[in-house]
């Protein structure tokens, strides 16, 4: 009796509770695929991860529209995410900017002028297991940016995986810099591009988003005067009023495998900077390691700049007050000279 | 102003005499007390008109004195012509290097957007400063050269006279004297304006020239000195720029002594009666060079 109700229970699971496990027969299984131009291809689907997934409340043929019978013998078509994520649908799919961002990218470009290698929405999101950045396990969770893009971008991704933020992001600091916090999620575009937040004019205020963070910069160590400090220097005005090549901060720090000044192998480690600056300033030598750099005058750690700061704070204060008191003066003897003639 | 009794009492009886004309004439009679008014009102009346009479009188006497007043030449064409050099250059230096400085500001913003950028706007900074330069070497030269600059550069140096003078200008300023001092040739507001310059030019060209040419300074100096450059650069621009808005065009410009402003930088000339007032000393040793000239060419 037991094992009947076992059955029909299973059954009644099979049947009802969960449609798709009509497909999972046969797509559930790890080794199912098929070969197609002499090459196997997988046509496996994690039943599991599926069901977690934000689509894992719908049917597989509520997408795959056009099987009409299980098992199919033909190929079914190639979803298209838009199908379903249009303005005015009706299964509630949520629709936002970021198809149309992408359409401006560097990868919609390079997909519509027929490269194979461009991403589309899925080579990201995947296919079956779209889940929700937030989640820890989703394709597009920070944690696992970089390893996603460094999928095609290898060069990129070894560079930065020797970076100061790449290892704070493996040591569990979720706020240290993956791939999109500078080159944008969807509208990835090419760094002449005005729009593009790697441009030379945007370049400081996409660092400085993060690094005038005071709590995040203050648990990660790092200080948070930095921006404020270039945005002051001859650098940062000459770049501010249109001069593209000012130095930025990449041209200092480097970009993918950005390393503090501690490291030897950092461009602005002491023993690098006569050549990191001699980029630009071809007579740079030591001399350049000789002093701070990033230094806000009107503060102590300033050093000899600052006493330079408040000497002339204080004589230029003392000297124009002198300087108005003897125009007041001047002023006043004028005015009693002229009233005791009139008198 | 009132005229003197004499005056008045003059003034009363043709009042008097003008009521009683009209009482006369027209054969009305006025009781005392309407009298009394009509005379306080003509006398006013008359006195006023007096009055704005002499005023007028006096101000074309003052006009003539002045089309026939004296001039001495104060400043001659070399020392006029580095006056206008400086200030050609610092007005530059001043309005290409101050949207630098504050360049958070909309001024500065539009500023740039104008000249095209710091790339362009840096340019014509040096054009000010190479001025700035070429007067400074120039000013150098003149006071050693020539016998005039070298004359002037020691009546240039401050002495305990000046002191003196100091001390005795706000006594009079403030009213507890009557002496006004009797300044020479420069008085201690002029030297003090020639020193602040000194200290000016020197601080600014040489950080100039290191931040100007830091390229070549890169492979001499450490980098702090640069930092130091920068921040003397921008406070003492700061300094100058506040010190001839503020003290120089009050003493040249707005002061009411001079107002709209005093040409003599320009012109060289300085009048008889400005340079008995501001310059008495050096007026006496003028007069007193050329009648010891006068004297002195006769035996020969």
């Amino acid at each position: 009796m037991t094992a009947f109700l076992t059955v029909l229970l299973a059954l009644f699971q099979i049947g009802v509770s969960n449609p798709n496990s009509r497909c999972f027969l046969c797509h559930g299984k790890a080794n199912f695929g098929v070969v197609e131009n002499g090459k196997f291809q997988s046509l496996y689907v994690s039943p599991k991860d599926f069901s977690t997934s934000i689509h894992g409340k719908f049917t597989c043929v509520q997408c795959h529209t056009d099987v009409k019978v299980i098992p199919h013998f033909i190929k079914p078509r190639k979803i298209i995410c838009l199908q379903c994520h249009f303005e005015g649908n009706t299964v509630g799919a949520p629709v936002k900017w970021m198809p149309e961002k992408y359409k401006e990218s560097v990868h919609a470009k390079a997909l519509a002028e027929g490269n194979p290698n461009a991403p589309n929405c899925e080579t990201c999101h995947t296919t079956h297991y779209v889940k929700s950045p937030k989640d820890s396990t989703s394709a597009t969770n920070r944690r696992n940016v970089p390893e996603l893009c460094g999928k095609c971008h290898t060069k990129e991704f070894e560079a930065y995986s020797k970076s100061i933020h790449y290892k704070a992001l493996e040591n569990g600091m979720l706020g240290a810099a993956v791939c999109t916090d500078c080159h944008q999620e969807h509208d990835v575009l090419p760094p002449n591009d005005p729009r593009s937040a790697l441009n030379p004019q945007s370049v400081v205020n996409t660092c400085t988003k993060c690094h005038s963070d005071t709590l995040l910069m203050e648990r990660a160590n790092v200080p948070v005067q930095q921006p404020e400090a270039y945005s002051e220097s001859f650098h940062g005005i000459a770049l501010e009023s249109g001069m593209v090549k000012a130095a930025n901060c990449t041209s200092c720090h480097g970009h993918h495998d950005i390393l503090p000044a501690s490291d030897p192998a950092s461009p602005i480690n002491p023993r690098n900077l006569p050549k990191t600056c001699g980029k630009c300033h071809p007579n740079a030598d030591q001399n350049v390691a000789k002093g701070k750099i990033h230094i806000i005058p009107s503060e102590k750690s300033a050093g000899v700049v600052f006493y330079v700061y408040t000497f002339f704070k204080w004589f230029t204060l003392a000297v124009l007050a002198f300087l108005f008191v003897h125009i007041v003066l001047d002023l006043s003897g004028f005015i009693r000279r002229k009233y005791a003639r009139h008198e | 102003m009132p005229g003197t009794s004499k005056e008045d009492s003059k003034i009363a009886d043709a009042a008097e005499r003008l009521i009683n004309d009209v009482v006369n004439d027209q054969k009305i009679d006025l009781d005392e007390e309407f009298k009394s008014r009509l005379k306080r009102e003509l006398i006013e009346r008359i006195r006023e008109h007096v009055e704005s009479k002499r005023r007028q009188e006096e101000e074309k006497r003052k006009k003539e004195a002045k089309t026939k007043q004296e001039y001495f030449l104060r400043f001659g064409l070399n020392f006029r012509m580095q006056h206008l050099t400086l200030a050609v250059g610092v007005i530059i230096l001043i309005i290409t290097g101050l949207p630098i400085k504050f360049h958070d500001s909309t001024v500065a913003k539009i500023f740039f957007e104008l000249t095209g950028g710091i790339a362009v706007s840096r340019m014509i900074h040096r054009v000010g400063a190479t001025l700035l330069i070429i007067v400074s070497v120039w000013h150098v030269l003149s006071i050693t050269l020539t016998k005039t600059g070298r004359n002037d550069f020691k009546q240039l140096l401050p002495t305990v006279e000046d002191m003196k003078d100091f001390v005795k200008n706000i006594k009079y300023l403030l009213g507890l004297s009557k002496e006004r001092p009797r300044y020479g040739r420069f008085s201690y507001v002029e030297k003090f304006d020639y020193w602040a310059v000194y200290w000016g030019m020197v601080i600014m060209i040489f950080s100039g020239l290191l931040l100007w040419f830091n390229n070549f300074f890169l492979g001499i100096v450490p980098k702090f000195m640069f930092d130091i450059a920068t921040e003397v650069h921008s406070d003492e621009a700061m300094l100058a720029t506040l010190a001839i808005v503020v003290w120089h065009w009050y003493n040249v410009h707005f002061n009411p002594e001079v107002f709209p402003f005093n040409p003599t930088i320009f012109t060289g000339k300085i009048s008889k009666e400005k340079m008995l007032k501001d310059h008495p000393l050096e007026y006496e040793r003028l007069k007193a060079e050329t009648e010891k000239a006068s004297t002195g060419d006769k035996p020969r």
